[in-house]
Protein backbone atom coordinates (compact mmCIF):
# COMPACT_ATOMS: atom_id res chain seq x y z
CA UNK A 1 0.00 0.00 0.00
CA UNK A 2 1.74 3.33 -0.90
CA UNK A 3 1.11 6.54 0.56
CA UNK A 4 -1.93 8.71 -1.16
CA UNK A 5 -1.30 13.00 -1.52
CA UNK A 6 -3.51 14.72 -0.27
CA UNK A 7 -4.54 16.08 -3.38
CA UNK A 8 -5.08 12.56 -4.49
CA UNK A 9 -7.33 12.12 -1.39
CA UNK A 10 -9.67 15.37 -2.17
CA UNK A 11 -9.74 14.54 -5.74
CA UNK A 12 -10.95 10.72 -5.25
CA UNK A 13 -13.11 12.23 -2.48
CA UNK A 14 -15.08 14.88 -4.87
CA UNK A 15 -15.13 11.97 -7.85
CA UNK A 16 -16.62 9.97 -4.97
CA UNK A 17 -19.67 12.53 -4.38
CA UNK A 18 -19.94 12.79 -8.52
CA UNK A 19 -20.73 9.26 -9.26
CA UNK A 20 -22.59 8.91 -5.68
CA UNK A 21 -24.83 11.79 -7.28
CA UNK A 22 -25.17 9.60 -10.37
CA UNK A 23 -26.39 6.60 -8.66
CA UNK A 24 -28.91 8.65 -6.21
CA UNK A 25 -30.50 10.55 -9.60
CA UNK A 26 -31.10 6.94 -10.53
CA UNK A 27 -31.99 5.53 -6.84
CA UNK A 28 -34.31 8.29 -5.67
CA UNK A 29 -36.68 8.47 -8.33
CA UNK A 30 -37.77 4.57 -8.13
CA UNK A 31 -37.76 5.15 -4.08
CA UNK A 32 -40.04 7.90 -4.56
CA UNK A 33 -42.58 6.06 -6.52
CA UNK A 34 -42.31 3.50 -3.97
CA UNK A 35 -43.24 5.51 -0.80
CA UNK A 36 -46.18 7.58 -2.77
CA UNK A 37 -47.41 4.39 -3.68
CA UNK A 38 -47.41 3.01 -0.05
CA UNK A 39 -48.48 6.27 1.65
CA UNK A 40 -52.29 6.62 1.99
CA UNK A 41 -54.27 9.38 -0.14
CA UNK A 42 -54.28 11.93 2.10
CA UNK A 43 -50.72 11.73 3.14
CA UNK A 44 -49.21 11.21 -0.76
CA UNK A 45 -50.65 14.17 -1.89
CA UNK A 46 -48.64 16.69 -0.22
CA UNK A 47 -45.75 14.85 -0.75
CA UNK A 48 -42.71 15.93 -2.50
CA UNK A 49 -40.24 14.10 -5.59
CA UNK A 50 -37.43 13.69 -2.95
CA UNK A 51 -39.14 11.83 -0.37
CA UNK A 52 -37.88 8.31 -0.18
CA UNK A 53 -40.26 6.93 3.30
CA UNK A 54 -43.60 6.76 2.76
CA UNK A 55 -46.38 8.70 4.77
CA UNK A 56 -48.78 6.53 7.11
CA UNK A 57 -48.52 3.29 5.28
CA UNK A 58 -51.66 2.06 3.34
CA UNK A 59 -51.92 -0.48 0.92
CA UNK A 60 -54.62 0.92 -0.93
CA UNK A 61 -53.27 1.82 -4.27
CA UNK A 62 -52.05 -2.10 -4.34
CA UNK A 63 -55.46 -2.68 -3.23
CA UNK A 64 -57.08 -0.90 -6.23
CA UNK A 65 -54.52 -2.23 -8.50
CA UNK A 66 -55.06 -5.67 -7.72
CA UNK A 67 -58.54 -5.80 -8.20
CA UNK A 68 -58.96 -3.46 -11.05
CA UNK A 69 -60.36 -5.49 -14.04
CA UNK A 70 -58.23 -4.18 -16.53
CA UNK A 71 -55.50 -4.04 -14.99
CA UNK A 72 -55.50 -7.75 -14.20
CA UNK A 73 -56.61 -8.78 -17.24
CA UNK A 74 -53.32 -6.86 -18.85
CA UNK A 75 -51.05 -8.33 -16.45
CA UNK A 76 -52.02 -11.77 -17.10
CA UNK A 77 -51.62 -10.84 -20.95
CA UNK A 78 -47.79 -9.62 -20.02
CA UNK A 79 -47.26 -12.79 -18.08
CA UNK A 80 -48.43 -14.87 -20.83
CA UNK A 81 -46.54 -12.99 -23.85
CA UNK A 82 -43.33 -12.76 -21.90
CA UNK A 83 -43.53 -16.92 -20.97
CA UNK A 84 -44.65 -18.31 -24.10
CA UNK A 85 -42.49 -15.73 -26.47
CA UNK A 86 -39.69 -15.93 -24.47
CA UNK A 87 -40.33 -19.80 -25.08
CA UNK A 88 -40.17 -19.43 -28.37
CA UNK A 89 -37.54 -17.46 -29.11
CA UNK A 90 -35.29 -19.77 -27.03
CA UNK A 91 -36.40 -22.47 -28.99
CA UNK A 92 -35.75 -20.74 -32.20
CA UNK A 93 -33.02 -18.91 -31.36
CA UNK A 94 -31.22 -22.25 -30.02
CA UNK A 95 -31.75 -24.37 -33.18
CA UNK A 96 -30.56 -21.40 -35.25
CA UNK A 97 -28.04 -20.80 -33.68
CA UNK A 98 -26.66 -24.30 -33.44
CA UNK A 99 -27.30 -25.10 -37.21
CA UNK A 100 -25.77 -21.56 -37.54
CA UNK A 101 -22.42 -22.69 -35.60
CA UNK A 102 -22.25 -26.33 -37.31
CA UNK A 103 -18.54 -26.15 -39.38
CA UNK A 104 -18.54 -26.91 -43.31
CA UNK A 105 -22.98 -25.90 -43.28
CA UNK A 106 -23.17 -25.68 -47.57
CA UNK A 107 -25.54 -22.59 -46.94
CA UNK A 108 -23.83 -21.50 -44.09
CA UNK A 109 -22.76 -17.82 -45.75
CA UNK A 110 -25.66 -16.93 -48.04
CA UNK A 111 -27.87 -17.93 -44.50
CA UNK A 112 -25.98 -15.37 -42.59
CA UNK A 113 -26.08 -12.51 -45.44
CA UNK A 114 -29.70 -13.04 -45.74
CA UNK A 115 -29.91 -12.38 -41.75
CA UNK A 116 -27.94 -9.70 -41.17
CA UNK A 117 -30.14 -8.26 -44.15
CA UNK A 118 -33.15 -8.74 -42.19
CA UNK A 119 -31.69 -7.02 -38.83
CA UNK A 120 -30.85 -3.98 -40.86
CA UNK A 121 -33.41 -3.52 -43.35
CA UNK A 122 -36.61 -2.30 -41.11
CA UNK A 123 -39.97 -2.48 -43.71
CA UNK A 124 -41.52 0.33 -41.17
CA UNK A 125 -44.76 0.08 -38.82
CA UNK A 126 -47.09 0.07 -41.53
CA UNK A 127 -46.27 -2.29 -44.52
CA UNK A 128 -45.86 -5.00 -41.13
CA UNK A 129 -49.22 -3.89 -39.82
CA UNK A 130 -50.83 -4.92 -43.17
CA UNK A 131 -49.07 -8.15 -43.14
CA UNK A 132 -50.66 -8.81 -39.46
CA UNK A 133 -53.76 -7.77 -40.57
CA UNK A 134 -53.65 -10.34 -43.77
CA UNK A 135 -52.66 -13.21 -41.54
CA UNK A 136 -55.54 -12.90 -39.60
CA UNK A 137 -53.55 -11.99 -36.05
CA UNK A 138 -54.61 -8.79 -35.89
CA UNK A 139 -56.74 -8.46 -31.96
CA UNK A 140 -54.95 -11.62 -31.17
CA UNK A 141 -52.10 -11.96 -28.42
CA UNK A 142 -49.85 -14.10 -30.53
CA UNK A 143 -49.71 -11.26 -33.10
CA UNK A 144 -47.29 -9.63 -30.45
CA UNK A 145 -45.78 -13.24 -30.07
CA UNK A 146 -45.10 -14.30 -33.16
CA UNK A 147 -43.79 -10.99 -34.50
CA UNK A 148 -40.76 -10.54 -32.73
CA UNK A 149 -39.68 -14.36 -32.82
CA UNK A 150 -36.49 -14.09 -33.78
CA UNK A 151 -33.63 -11.40 -32.69
CA UNK A 152 -30.74 -11.29 -35.35
CA UNK A 153 -28.60 -10.04 -32.64
CA UNK A 154 -29.14 -11.95 -29.40
CA UNK A 155 -28.70 -14.77 -31.96
CA UNK A 156 -25.69 -13.80 -33.38
CA UNK A 157 -24.30 -13.14 -29.29
CA UNK A 158 -25.97 -17.17 -28.73
CA UNK A 159 -23.75 -18.14 -31.65
CA UNK A 160 -20.50 -16.56 -30.32
CA UNK A 161 -20.93 -18.79 -27.17
CA UNK A 162 -21.45 -21.69 -29.00
CA UNK A 163 -18.91 -21.65 -30.79
CA UNK A 164 -16.41 -21.76 -27.66
CA UNK A 165 -17.84 -25.52 -27.14
CA UNK A 166 -15.22 -27.40 -27.71
CA UNK A 167 -14.75 -29.50 -31.46
CA UNK A 168 -13.36 -32.26 -29.90
CA UNK A 169 -16.66 -32.96 -27.54
CA UNK A 170 -18.92 -32.16 -30.64
CA UNK A 171 -16.97 -34.83 -32.65
CA UNK A 172 -16.88 -37.81 -29.77
CA UNK A 173 -20.49 -37.39 -29.52
CA UNK A 174 -21.24 -37.40 -33.10
CA UNK A 175 -19.12 -40.69 -33.58
CA UNK A 176 -21.29 -42.31 -30.47
CA UNK A 177 -24.07 -41.60 -32.98
CA UNK A 178 -25.65 -38.70 -31.12
CA UNK A 179 -28.25 -36.86 -33.71
CA UNK A 180 -28.63 -33.03 -33.91
CA UNK A 181 -31.40 -32.72 -31.66
CA UNK A 182 -29.43 -34.61 -28.79
CA UNK A 183 -26.49 -32.61 -29.18
CA UNK A 184 -28.01 -29.48 -29.13
CA UNK A 185 -29.95 -30.34 -25.68
CA UNK A 186 -27.89 -32.34 -24.30
CA UNK A 187 -24.49 -31.22 -25.01
CA UNK A 188 -24.27 -27.70 -26.62
CA UNK A 189 -26.86 -26.10 -23.95
CA UNK A 190 -25.90 -27.18 -20.74
CA UNK A 191 -22.12 -26.27 -21.94
CA UNK A 192 -22.99 -22.96 -22.93
CA UNK A 193 -25.46 -21.87 -19.58
CA UNK A 194 -24.17 -18.65 -19.59
CA UNK A 195 -25.24 -18.05 -22.95
CA UNK A 196 -28.37 -19.15 -22.87
CA UNK A 197 -29.40 -17.53 -19.36
CA UNK A 198 -27.96 -14.26 -20.72
CA UNK A 199 -30.42 -14.59 -23.82
CA UNK A 200 -33.29 -16.10 -22.20
CA UNK A 201 -33.34 -12.76 -19.86
CA UNK A 202 -32.86 -10.17 -22.53
CA UNK A 203 -35.96 -11.48 -24.50
CA UNK A 204 -37.48 -11.56 -21.64
CA UNK A 205 -37.20 -8.27 -20.73
CA UNK A 206 -37.87 -6.91 -24.22
CA UNK A 207 -40.99 -9.58 -23.84
CA UNK A 208 -42.14 -7.82 -20.65
CA UNK A 209 -41.30 -4.09 -22.02
CA UNK A 210 -43.06 -4.42 -25.89
CA UNK A 211 -46.01 -1.90 -25.90
CA UNK A 212 -45.57 -0.54 -29.55
CA UNK A 213 -46.85 -3.55 -31.30
CA UNK A 214 -49.64 -4.39 -28.28
CA UNK A 215 -50.73 -0.95 -29.01
CA UNK A 216 -51.12 -1.25 -32.56
CA UNK A 217 -52.46 -4.91 -32.68
CA UNK A 218 -55.05 -5.08 -30.22
CA UNK A 219 -57.47 -3.00 -29.75
CA UNK A 220 -59.70 -4.48 -26.60
CA UNK A 221 -58.09 -3.33 -23.24
CA UNK A 222 -59.22 -6.76 -21.47
CA UNK A 223 -56.48 -8.34 -24.53
CA UNK A 224 -53.52 -5.95 -24.28
CA UNK A 225 -50.82 -6.20 -22.19
CA UNK A 226 -49.41 -3.75 -19.17
CA UNK A 227 -47.53 -1.85 -20.30
CA UNK A 228 -50.30 -0.46 -22.93
CA UNK A 229 -52.48 0.37 -20.12
CA UNK A 230 -49.51 1.39 -18.21
CA UNK A 231 -49.22 3.47 -20.80
CA UNK A 232 -52.48 4.90 -21.25
CA UNK A 233 -52.51 5.78 -17.45
CA UNK A 234 -48.98 7.44 -17.12
CA UNK A 235 -48.30 8.84 -20.64
CA UNK A 236 -51.41 9.47 -21.87
CA UNK A 237 -53.01 10.42 -18.43
CA UNK A 238 -56.34 8.64 -18.80
CA UNK A 239 -57.80 9.02 -15.25
CA UNK A 240 -61.31 7.90 -15.54
CA UNK A 241 -60.70 4.62 -17.15
CA UNK A 242 -57.56 4.07 -14.41
CA UNK A 243 -59.71 3.70 -11.42
CA UNK A 244 -62.44 1.06 -13.10
CA UNK A 245 -65.62 1.25 -13.42
CA UNK A 246 -65.62 -1.15 -11.06
CA UNK A 247 -64.11 -0.16 -8.40
CA UNK A 248 -66.18 2.90 -7.95
CA UNK A 249 -68.73 0.59 -6.42
CA UNK A 250 -66.14 -1.29 -4.47
CA UNK A 251 -64.21 1.38 -2.10
CA UNK A 252 -65.88 3.82 -0.36
CA UNK A 253 -63.04 5.80 0.10
CA UNK A 254 -62.44 6.36 -3.39
CA UNK A 255 -63.41 9.69 -3.11
CA UNK A 256 -60.08 10.20 -1.45
CA UNK A 257 -57.98 8.95 -4.07
CA UNK A 258 -54.83 10.55 -5.47
CA UNK A 259 -54.33 9.47 -9.11
CA UNK A 260 -50.51 10.21 -8.98
CA UNK A 261 -50.30 8.14 -6.47
CA UNK A 262 -51.99 4.83 -8.01
CA UNK A 263 -49.92 5.68 -11.17
CA UNK A 264 -47.00 5.45 -9.42
CA UNK A 265 -48.31 1.71 -7.75
CA UNK A 266 -48.88 0.34 -11.08
CA UNK A 267 -45.39 1.24 -12.47
CA UNK A 268 -44.02 -0.40 -9.04
CA UNK A 269 -46.04 -3.67 -10.85
CA UNK A 270 -44.38 -2.90 -13.94
CA UNK A 271 -40.93 -3.03 -12.16
CA UNK A 272 -40.91 -5.96 -9.96
CA UNK A 273 -40.44 -8.45 -12.27
CA UNK A 274 -37.35 -6.79 -14.14
CA UNK A 275 -36.41 -6.52 -10.70
CA UNK A 276 -36.20 -10.31 -10.24
CA UNK A 277 -34.65 -10.51 -13.70
CA UNK A 278 -31.81 -8.38 -13.20
CA UNK A 279 -29.67 -10.40 -10.48
CA UNK A 280 -29.45 -13.29 -13.04
CA UNK A 281 -28.58 -10.41 -15.83
CA UNK A 282 -25.64 -9.34 -13.13
CA UNK A 283 -24.25 -12.70 -12.56
CA UNK A 284 -24.19 -13.60 -16.20
CA UNK A 285 -23.82 -10.86 -18.80
CA UNK A 286 -21.88 -8.04 -16.54
CA UNK A 287 -19.71 -10.33 -14.53
CA UNK A 288 -16.91 -9.66 -15.99
CA UNK A 289 -17.27 -6.12 -15.29
CA UNK A 290 -18.42 -6.33 -12.08
CA UNK A 291 -15.10 -8.85 -10.74
CA UNK A 292 -13.21 -5.59 -11.61
CA UNK A 293 -9.53 -4.75 -12.62
CA UNK A 294 -6.54 -6.55 -11.29
CA UNK A 295 -5.12 -4.40 -9.10
CA UNK A 296 -2.15 -4.04 -6.80
CA UNK B 1 -17.94 -30.35 -56.73
CA UNK B 2 -21.50 -28.91 -57.89
CA UNK B 3 -22.50 -32.12 -59.17
CA UNK B 4 -22.20 -33.38 -54.95
CA UNK B 5 -23.93 -29.86 -53.61
CA UNK B 6 -27.24 -31.71 -54.09
CA UNK B 7 -26.08 -34.78 -52.17
CA UNK B 8 -24.36 -32.61 -49.89
CA UNK B 9 -27.41 -30.35 -48.82
CA UNK B 10 -29.64 -33.35 -48.64
CA UNK B 11 -26.85 -34.73 -45.74
CA UNK B 12 -27.74 -31.84 -44.14
CA UNK B 13 -31.55 -32.05 -44.44
CA UNK B 14 -31.89 -32.20 -40.55
CA UNK B 15 -29.89 -29.10 -39.98
CA UNK B 16 -32.09 -27.17 -42.51
CA UNK B 17 -35.31 -28.63 -40.83
CA UNK B 18 -34.19 -27.25 -37.69
CA UNK B 19 -33.25 -24.06 -39.13
CA UNK B 20 -36.92 -23.87 -41.19
CA UNK B 21 -39.23 -22.47 -38.40
CA UNK B 22 -36.72 -19.42 -37.84
CA UNK B 23 -36.63 -18.64 -41.78
CA UNK B 24 -40.49 -19.38 -42.00
CA UNK B 25 -40.54 -16.30 -39.49
CA UNK B 26 -38.18 -13.86 -41.36
CA UNK B 27 -39.94 -14.92 -44.59
CA UNK B 28 -43.51 -14.09 -43.02
CA UNK B 29 -42.88 -11.00 -41.16
CA UNK B 30 -39.90 -9.35 -43.09
CA UNK B 31 -40.11 -10.51 -46.13
CA UNK B 32 -43.33 -10.25 -46.88
CA UNK B 33 -43.65 -6.23 -45.08
CA UNK B 34 -40.48 -5.55 -47.89
CA UNK B 35 -42.51 -7.22 -50.40
CA UNK B 36 -45.89 -4.80 -49.13
CA UNK B 37 -43.11 -1.35 -49.44
CA UNK B 38 -44.19 -1.43 -52.91
CA UNK B 39 -47.18 0.48 -51.64
CA UNK B 40 -44.72 3.61 -51.99
CA UNK B 41 -46.02 3.68 -55.33
CA UNK B 42 -49.34 2.44 -55.25
CA UNK B 43 -53.07 3.96 -53.85
CA UNK B 44 -54.20 1.65 -51.53
CA UNK B 45 -57.46 0.08 -51.57
CA UNK B 46 -58.70 -2.40 -48.78
CA UNK B 47 -61.50 -3.85 -51.73
CA UNK B 48 -59.86 -3.65 -55.13
CA UNK B 49 -56.14 -4.12 -55.95
CA UNK B 50 -53.83 -1.20 -55.41
CA UNK B 51 -53.73 1.25 -58.00
CA UNK B 52 -50.16 2.18 -59.56
CA UNK B 53 -49.66 5.73 -58.80
CA UNK B 54 -46.01 6.27 -59.77
CA UNK B 55 -44.16 8.90 -57.51
CA UNK B 56 -46.98 10.67 -56.74
CA UNK B 57 -46.15 10.61 -52.48
CA UNK B 58 -42.43 11.08 -52.94
CA UNK B 59 -43.52 13.92 -54.46
CA UNK B 60 -45.46 14.57 -51.39
CA UNK B 61 -42.94 14.44 -49.35
CA UNK B 62 -40.08 16.46 -50.57
CA UNK B 63 -43.04 18.97 -51.70
CA UNK B 64 -44.11 19.10 -47.95
CA UNK B 65 -42.17 21.57 -45.53
CA UNK B 66 -43.17 19.79 -42.90
CA UNK B 67 -41.27 16.15 -44.07
CA UNK B 68 -38.04 19.17 -43.77
CA UNK B 69 -39.04 20.46 -40.35
CA UNK B 70 -39.30 16.91 -39.39
CA UNK B 71 -36.35 15.29 -41.05
CA UNK B 72 -34.02 18.23 -38.88
CA UNK B 73 -35.90 17.47 -36.22
CA UNK B 74 -33.98 13.55 -36.35
CA UNK B 75 -31.10 14.41 -37.03
CA UNK B 76 -30.69 16.99 -34.03
CA UNK B 77 -31.59 14.73 -31.91
CA UNK B 78 -29.19 12.03 -33.34
CA UNK B 79 -26.94 14.34 -32.97
CA UNK B 80 -27.62 14.86 -29.65
CA UNK B 81 -27.82 11.26 -28.51
CA UNK B 82 -25.03 9.53 -30.77
CA UNK B 83 -22.30 12.30 -30.88
CA UNK B 84 -22.85 14.61 -27.70
CA UNK B 85 -23.66 12.08 -25.39
CA UNK B 86 -21.14 9.05 -26.60
CA UNK B 87 -18.09 10.44 -24.85
CA UNK B 88 -19.66 10.98 -21.87
CA UNK B 89 -20.22 6.69 -21.52
CA UNK B 90 -16.16 6.75 -21.98
CA UNK B 91 -15.61 9.07 -19.57
CA UNK B 92 -17.89 7.45 -16.80
CA UNK B 93 -15.89 4.01 -17.57
CA UNK B 94 -12.73 5.85 -17.40
CA UNK B 95 -14.30 7.35 -14.09
CA UNK B 96 -14.98 4.23 -12.35
CA UNK B 97 -11.90 2.37 -13.17
CA UNK B 98 -10.54 5.83 -11.33
CA UNK B 99 -12.57 4.67 -8.40
CA UNK B 100 -10.06 3.06 -4.97
CA UNK B 101 -12.97 1.39 -3.15
CA UNK B 102 -13.69 -1.82 -4.98
CA UNK B 103 -17.50 -2.41 -2.94
CA UNK B 104 -18.08 1.41 -3.96
CA UNK B 105 -17.18 0.91 -7.44
CA UNK B 106 -19.83 -2.39 -7.73
CA UNK B 107 -22.28 -0.20 -6.38
CA UNK B 108 -22.09 2.36 -8.95
CA UNK B 109 -22.20 -0.64 -11.31
CA UNK B 110 -25.05 -2.13 -9.80
CA UNK B 111 -27.36 0.63 -9.79
CA UNK B 112 -26.43 2.64 -12.96
CA UNK B 113 -26.81 -0.67 -14.82
CA UNK B 114 -30.66 -0.98 -13.65
CA UNK B 115 -32.33 1.71 -15.87
CA UNK B 116 -31.53 0.00 -19.01
CA UNK B 117 -34.01 -2.20 -18.07
CA UNK B 118 -36.89 -0.18 -17.68
CA UNK B 119 -39.61 -0.36 -20.57
CA UNK B 120 -39.73 3.41 -21.66
CA UNK B 121 -43.13 3.86 -20.53
CA UNK B 122 -41.87 3.38 -17.22
CA UNK B 123 -38.89 5.52 -16.93
CA UNK B 124 -41.26 8.47 -19.31
CA UNK B 125 -44.00 7.93 -16.04
CA UNK B 126 -41.34 8.12 -13.43
CA UNK B 127 -39.72 11.39 -15.61
CA UNK B 128 -42.83 13.19 -16.26
CA UNK B 129 -43.60 13.37 -12.40
CA UNK B 130 -40.25 13.91 -11.37
CA UNK B 131 -39.98 16.96 -14.16
CA UNK B 132 -43.29 18.38 -13.28
CA UNK B 133 -43.65 21.81 -11.00
CA UNK B 134 -43.70 19.89 -7.99
CA UNK B 135 -41.56 17.39 -8.71
CA UNK B 136 -38.18 16.20 -7.40
CA UNK B 137 -35.98 17.98 -9.74
CA UNK B 138 -37.55 21.53 -9.31
CA UNK B 139 -37.14 21.38 -5.59
CA UNK B 140 -33.85 20.10 -5.91
CA UNK B 141 -33.21 23.21 -7.45
CA UNK B 142 -34.85 25.00 -5.29
CA UNK B 143 -32.11 24.47 -2.94
CA UNK B 144 -29.89 26.52 -5.27
CA UNK B 145 -32.88 29.03 -5.58
CA UNK B 146 -33.69 28.08 -9.10
CA UNK B 147 -36.69 29.04 -10.11
CA UNK B 148 -39.09 26.18 -11.09
CA UNK B 149 -40.34 25.19 -14.41
CA UNK B 150 -42.35 22.48 -16.27
CA UNK B 151 -39.36 21.02 -18.14
CA UNK B 152 -41.63 18.30 -19.79
CA UNK B 153 -43.79 20.91 -21.63
CA UNK B 154 -41.17 23.64 -22.47
CA UNK B 155 -40.24 23.58 -26.16
CA UNK B 156 -36.67 24.90 -25.68
CA UNK B 157 -35.18 23.03 -23.36
CA UNK B 158 -37.68 19.36 -24.26
CA UNK B 159 -34.68 18.17 -26.75
CA UNK B 160 -32.22 18.60 -23.25
CA UNK B 161 -34.77 16.24 -21.63
CA UNK B 162 -34.72 13.63 -24.25
CA UNK B 163 -30.76 13.83 -23.90
CA UNK B 164 -30.74 13.39 -20.34
CA UNK B 165 -33.18 11.14 -19.85
CA UNK B 166 -31.24 8.89 -22.39
CA UNK B 167 -28.04 9.44 -20.80
CA UNK B 168 -29.59 8.47 -17.42
CA UNK B 169 -30.67 5.30 -19.46
CA UNK B 170 -27.43 4.35 -21.01
CA UNK B 171 -24.97 5.58 -18.84
CA UNK B 172 -24.05 2.43 -16.70
CA UNK B 173 -25.07 -0.15 -19.40
CA UNK B 174 -23.41 1.53 -22.74
CA UNK B 175 -20.06 2.18 -20.78
CA UNK B 176 -19.37 -1.80 -19.81
CA UNK B 177 -17.90 -2.02 -23.53
CA UNK B 178 -15.66 0.70 -22.35
CA UNK B 179 -15.18 -0.55 -18.77
CA UNK B 180 -14.12 -3.94 -19.69
CA UNK B 181 -11.72 -2.60 -22.36
CA UNK B 182 -10.18 -0.79 -19.58
CA UNK B 183 -9.71 -4.24 -17.30
CA UNK B 184 -8.59 -6.01 -20.29
CA UNK B 185 -5.15 -3.49 -20.39
CA UNK B 186 -2.22 -5.70 -19.07
CA UNK B 187 -1.07 -4.64 -15.50
CA UNK B 188 2.05 -4.75 -16.22
CA UNK B 189 1.43 -1.60 -18.49
CA UNK B 190 0.36 0.09 -15.21
CA UNK B 191 3.00 -1.22 -13.21
CA UNK B 192 5.48 0.45 -15.85
CA UNK B 193 4.44 3.98 -16.26
CA UNK B 194 4.22 3.76 -12.12
CA UNK B 195 7.56 3.25 -12.04
CA UNK B 196 8.14 5.94 -14.02
CA UNK B 197 6.88 8.05 -11.96
CA UNK B 198 3.82 8.90 -14.28
CA UNK B 199 0.58 10.15 -12.62
CA UNK B 200 -2.85 9.09 -12.85
CA UNK B 201 -3.52 11.76 -15.88
CA UNK B 202 -0.42 10.52 -17.76
CA UNK B 203 -1.95 6.82 -17.61
CA UNK B 204 -5.50 7.38 -18.71
CA UNK B 205 -3.89 9.63 -21.87
CA UNK B 206 -1.54 7.48 -22.86
CA UNK B 207 -2.78 4.28 -21.47
CA UNK B 208 -6.39 3.66 -20.98
CA UNK B 209 -7.34 6.47 -24.23
CA UNK B 210 -5.46 4.65 -26.72
CA UNK B 211 -7.35 1.22 -25.23
CA UNK B 212 -10.38 2.49 -26.01
CA UNK B 213 -10.01 3.83 -29.71
CA UNK B 214 -11.13 0.52 -31.34
CA UNK B 215 -14.53 0.04 -29.44
CA UNK B 216 -15.30 3.72 -29.62
CA UNK B 217 -14.84 3.68 -32.98
CA UNK B 218 -16.79 0.61 -33.69
CA UNK B 219 -19.98 1.94 -31.98
CA UNK B 220 -19.34 4.97 -33.21
CA UNK B 221 -19.83 3.87 -36.45
CA UNK B 222 -22.45 1.16 -35.34
CA UNK B 223 -25.07 4.69 -34.20
CA UNK B 224 -24.16 6.20 -37.66
CA UNK B 225 -26.23 3.62 -39.40
CA UNK B 226 -28.88 4.22 -36.80
CA UNK B 227 -29.19 8.08 -36.94
CA UNK B 228 -32.16 8.18 -38.87
CA UNK B 229 -34.04 6.02 -35.58
CA UNK B 230 -33.42 9.16 -33.16
CA UNK B 231 -35.33 7.10 -30.56
CA UNK B 232 -38.92 5.86 -31.66
CA UNK B 233 -39.87 4.95 -28.04
CA UNK B 234 -38.46 7.85 -26.00
CA UNK B 235 -40.00 10.10 -28.24
CA UNK B 236 -43.23 8.44 -28.11
CA UNK B 237 -43.88 8.42 -24.80
CA UNK B 238 -41.95 11.72 -23.69
CA UNK B 239 -44.18 13.77 -25.86
CA UNK B 240 -47.15 15.76 -25.76
CA UNK B 241 -49.09 18.60 -27.64
CA UNK B 242 -47.10 21.38 -26.19
CA UNK B 243 -43.41 20.02 -27.84
CA UNK B 244 -44.52 17.80 -30.59
CA UNK B 245 -43.17 19.89 -33.08
CA UNK B 246 -39.54 20.26 -31.94
CA UNK B 247 -39.44 16.71 -31.23
CA UNK B 248 -41.75 14.90 -33.95
CA UNK B 249 -39.38 12.48 -35.72
CA UNK B 250 -39.11 10.37 -38.72
CA UNK B 251 -40.63 7.28 -37.05
CA UNK B 252 -43.52 9.43 -34.98
CA UNK B 253 -44.81 11.07 -37.73
CA UNK B 254 -44.88 7.32 -39.92
CA UNK B 255 -46.83 6.24 -36.89
CA UNK B 256 -49.16 9.03 -36.53
CA UNK B 257 -50.01 9.85 -39.93
CA UNK B 258 -49.88 5.65 -41.19
CA UNK B 259 -51.50 4.27 -38.33
CA UNK B 260 -53.47 6.77 -36.46
CA UNK B 261 -54.97 9.21 -39.88
CA UNK B 262 -54.70 5.43 -42.49
CA UNK B 263 -52.31 7.51 -45.01
CA UNK B 264 -50.68 4.20 -45.65
CA UNK B 265 -49.17 4.72 -48.83
CA UNK B 266 -47.77 8.36 -47.68
CA UNK B 267 -46.46 6.34 -44.61
CA UNK B 268 -44.77 3.71 -46.67
CA UNK B 269 -42.90 6.36 -48.88
CA UNK B 270 -41.24 7.65 -45.78
CA UNK B 271 -40.21 4.38 -44.56
CA UNK B 272 -38.89 3.51 -47.65
CA UNK B 273 -36.62 6.45 -48.00
CA UNK B 274 -35.83 5.82 -44.28
CA UNK B 275 -34.93 2.39 -44.87
CA UNK B 276 -33.10 2.87 -47.90
CA UNK B 277 -31.00 5.94 -46.09
CA UNK B 278 -30.12 3.41 -43.09
CA UNK B 279 -29.10 0.76 -45.65
CA UNK B 280 -26.29 2.96 -47.28
CA UNK B 281 -25.29 4.22 -44.08
CA UNK B 282 -24.62 1.23 -42.35
CA UNK B 283 -22.98 -0.14 -45.37
CA UNK B 284 -21.13 2.73 -46.13
CA UNK B 285 -19.55 2.77 -42.50
CA UNK B 286 -18.48 -0.34 -42.59
CA UNK B 287 -16.74 -0.23 -45.74
CA UNK B 288 -14.92 2.76 -44.21
CA UNK B 289 -14.41 1.07 -40.81
CA UNK B 290 -12.98 -1.59 -42.91
CA UNK B 291 -10.85 0.42 -44.46
CA UNK B 292 -10.20 2.33 -41.40
CA UNK B 293 -9.91 0.13 -38.67
CA UNK B 294 -9.39 -3.64 -40.15
CA UNK B 295 -12.49 -3.85 -38.54
CA UNK B 296 -16.21 -3.92 -39.92
CA UNK B 297 -19.57 -4.05 -38.03
CA UNK B 298 -19.58 -7.66 -38.32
Amino acid sequence: MKRRKPREIVLQALLALLLGFVTLTMIIPLLNILAKSLSSPETSIGMGGLEIFPRKLDFLNYRIVFSHPVLMASLWNSIFVTVVGTLLNMALTCSAAYVLTRPNLTLKKPLMVFLIIMMLFDPGTVPEYLVVKDLGLMGSRWSVILVMSVNVYYLVILMRYFEKVSPAIVEAATIDGCGHMQMLFSIICPLSQAGIATITMFYAVVRWNEYFRASIYIMKATDTVLQVILRQFVVLGDTISMVGQQNLFNYNDIARMDYSALKDATIVVAIIPILLIYPVVLRFYARDALAGSVKE
Amino acid sequence: MKRNLPRKLWSERTLYLMLLPTILYFVLFHVLPIWNMRLAFYRFSVKSDWTFVGLKYFRMIFGSPEFFRILKNTLVISFMKYVLLFPCFVVFAILLNELWSNGFRKYVQVVSYLPHFLSWVVIAGIWISMLSLQGGWNQFLSFFHIPARDYMTDRSVIRWVLFFCEGWRSLGWDSIIYFTAIIAINPSLFEAAEIDGGGRRVIIRHIILPALITPMVTMFILNLGFFLNAGFDQVLNFSNDAVLSTIDILDTYIYRIGIQNGQYSLATAVSLIKGVVGMVLVFGTHVVSKRMTGTGVW
